[in-house]
């Protein structure tokens, strides 16, 4: 049944699906990992590297782009869409502030481009943007905020959520371990998306890459060498805390 | 012969049967050429089975030459990494023989020197205990080959007192259910054995109204008929190229009866499967 309702992006099933959007969640899923943690005075994005050709400029394929100083996202899927939504977006954050005389908020800004992608599942002879974006930021009033958008152009806030390949892993695990504890410290909170992203991540630490905001702080990237620290440490309170456990049954 | 509005005469074909219908008959009938187009295209299809160190064909099919109590298949490149990483690893494995096959999904178009980066299937023997066989099959084998395969391998007449364990993936979007595919939990392990397998499987049944296909199909349908024991079992995953975790969803397999005794070391295996995941990264820019 499928087959018949799904060449075109402006036709409905009889069960109302939309096939190209939900086959556009597909692509999404062909992205490495984004995860995106909302704590008290950070918010923190982590993703999983792809593994670069020798021959590549390892700068050319970021997944953690700026939008404005404020604001930052990660996104999973098409490339290329990627970048035309990231385009649009930044020139946006610019456009607002120039006219308003205000900087974006991230919801704003969030609502930006759900309503762009909505508008790609609505027009004839185009198809809908094969992303989801997590995005990050500060507004002026001081709240963190976490947003994921999919490609059917919804957007919902979230405390903590992953896109991309084995999503599903990683949201369970975000579920189980994203307490208030957890994100009691702003280091803590980045060893939370360390340690979900590891969960997934098919080489280690090796293959993370971290960005942070802090309230009324500029995006911070971390060097390779801050995440192998945070993973040594996350590794060692891993032993410790089997040690208690096997003391315990002993 | 009709004529159109405009006057103009054209051909209009007679549902009557005139003496036209003989001249498109010569045509439709098969001409040398199309005999010996037909002939190699069958050659060129041909399932061969043969031993890469002798470089001889088997003569006979390859169960009559080597019988097994135990006979284990992966199909596809995530359920040959499982066996590789986790069951080969321990003992030491003897090539018995490699089924060379040509089709359109093959990358290569030389169909005489295949080399032995090109996928196709290979069989192993357990040099301690030979009546445990095990095959490797990274190939695509069309719906015409299965049969010459099924033939090559199995032989007309098999041996019952054989268990048969398939392994292969198909993507989950081929699965079948009334739940939205946004709330399976992929990768997840089904099963589909024949009448005469008795033991307990190691996951739950595949239900109505999905269906498996291509060469497992053919191997579980030879077995049904044949009587022979045997079990599929199908991951359906999201991530069709090599990847770490539809590879861990086979884990529960090894504790079926058939892959208990021959996997002695895990962790081991686990780095074995790292290193094979690194070595097959294609690279591809379309998605970050």
């Amino acid at each position: 049944m499928a087959s018949r309702y799904d060449r075109a992006i402006t036709v409905f099933s009889p069960d109302g699906h939309l096939f190209q959007v939900e086959y556009a969640q597909e692509a999404v899923k062909k992205g490495s990992t984004a995860v995106g943690i909302r704590g008290t005075d950070i918010v923190v994005l982590g993703v999983e590297k792809k593994s670069v050709a020798k021959l590549q400029d390892e700068r050319t394929v970021r997944k953690i782009c700026a939008l404005d100083d404020h604001v930052c996202m990660a996104f999973a899927g098409l490339t290329a869409d990627a970048r035309v939504v990231i385009k649009r977006a930044r020139v946006e954050c610019q456009s607002h502030k120039l006219t308003v005389e205000d900087p974006v908020t991230v919801e704003y800004i969030t609502r930006f481009i759900a309503t762009l992608k909505q508008k790609y599942t609505q027009s004839n002879g185009r198809r809908p943007f094969g992303i989801s974006a997590l995005i990050v930021g500060f507004d002026d009033d001081g709240i963190p905020r976490l947003y994921q958008t999919d490609p059917s152009g919804t957007y919902h806030a979230w405390k903590a959520n992953a896109i991309g390949r084995s999503a599903k892993t990683v949201q369970e695990f975000l579920e189980k371990n994203y307490t208030e504890d957890a994100i009691a410290n702003d280091n803590e909170a980045i060893k939370l998306a360390i340690r979900a992203l590891l969960e997934v991540v098919q080489s280690g630490g090796k293959n993370v890459e971290l960005a942070i905001i802090r309230r009324n702080q500029p995006l911070k990237m971390f060097s390779a060498k801050e995440i192998e620290l945070q993973v040594a440490e996350i590794e060692k309170e891993k032993e410790e805390a089997e040690k208690k456990k096997s003391k315990k049954t002993t | 012969m009709a004529a159109t509005f405009f006057g103009e005469v054209v051909k209009a074909p007679c549902r009557a049967g005139t003496e036209d219908q003989e001249e498109e008959e010569d045509e439709r009938r098969e001409t040398a050429e199309d005999r010996e187009v037909r002939r190699q295209l069958a050659r060129k299809r041909e399932v061969r089975l043969f031993r890469r160190q002798t470089k001889t064909s088997l003569e006979v099919s390859l169960l009559e030459k080597y019988p097994c109590s135990k006979f284990i298949i992966a199909i596809g490149n995530n359920a040959v990494a499982f066996l590789s990483s986790f069951v080969m690893n321990s003992g030491v494995w003897e090539e018995v023989g490699c089924a060379k096959l040509w089709n359109e999904w093959c990358r290569t178009t030389d169909t005489v020197h295949l080399s032995p980066t090109d996928a196709f299937c290979v069989f192993y023997h357990l040099k301690s205990n030979p009546s445990v066989l095990l095959c490797q099959c990274s190939c695509y084998v069309a719906e015409d080959q299965q049969y010459q395969w099924l033939d090559k391998v199995f032989g007309s007449c098999p041996r019952k007192n054989m268990q048969v364990t398939v392994l292969t993936c198909r993507h989950v979007t081929d699965y079948k259910t009334a739940e939205s595919t946004s709330s399976l939990h992929s990768p997840f392990l089904k099963a589909l054995k024949t009448e005469n397998f008795k033991e307990p499987p190691c996951c739950s049944l595949l239900e109505q109204p999905n269906i498996v296909h291509d060469l497992p199909a053919a191997v579980l349908s030879y077995c049904q008929v044949w009587k022979i024991p045997a079990i599929l079992y199908l991951c359906y995953t999201d991530v069709m190229k090599l990847d770490l975790i539809t590879v861990g969803a086979f884990k529960p397999v090894l504790s079926s009866r058939s892959l208990k005794g021959l996997v002695k070391n895990i962790p081991q295996s686990t780095e074995i499967l790292k290193k094979l995941m690194t070595t097959n990264e294609i690279q591809s820019n379309i998605y970050t």
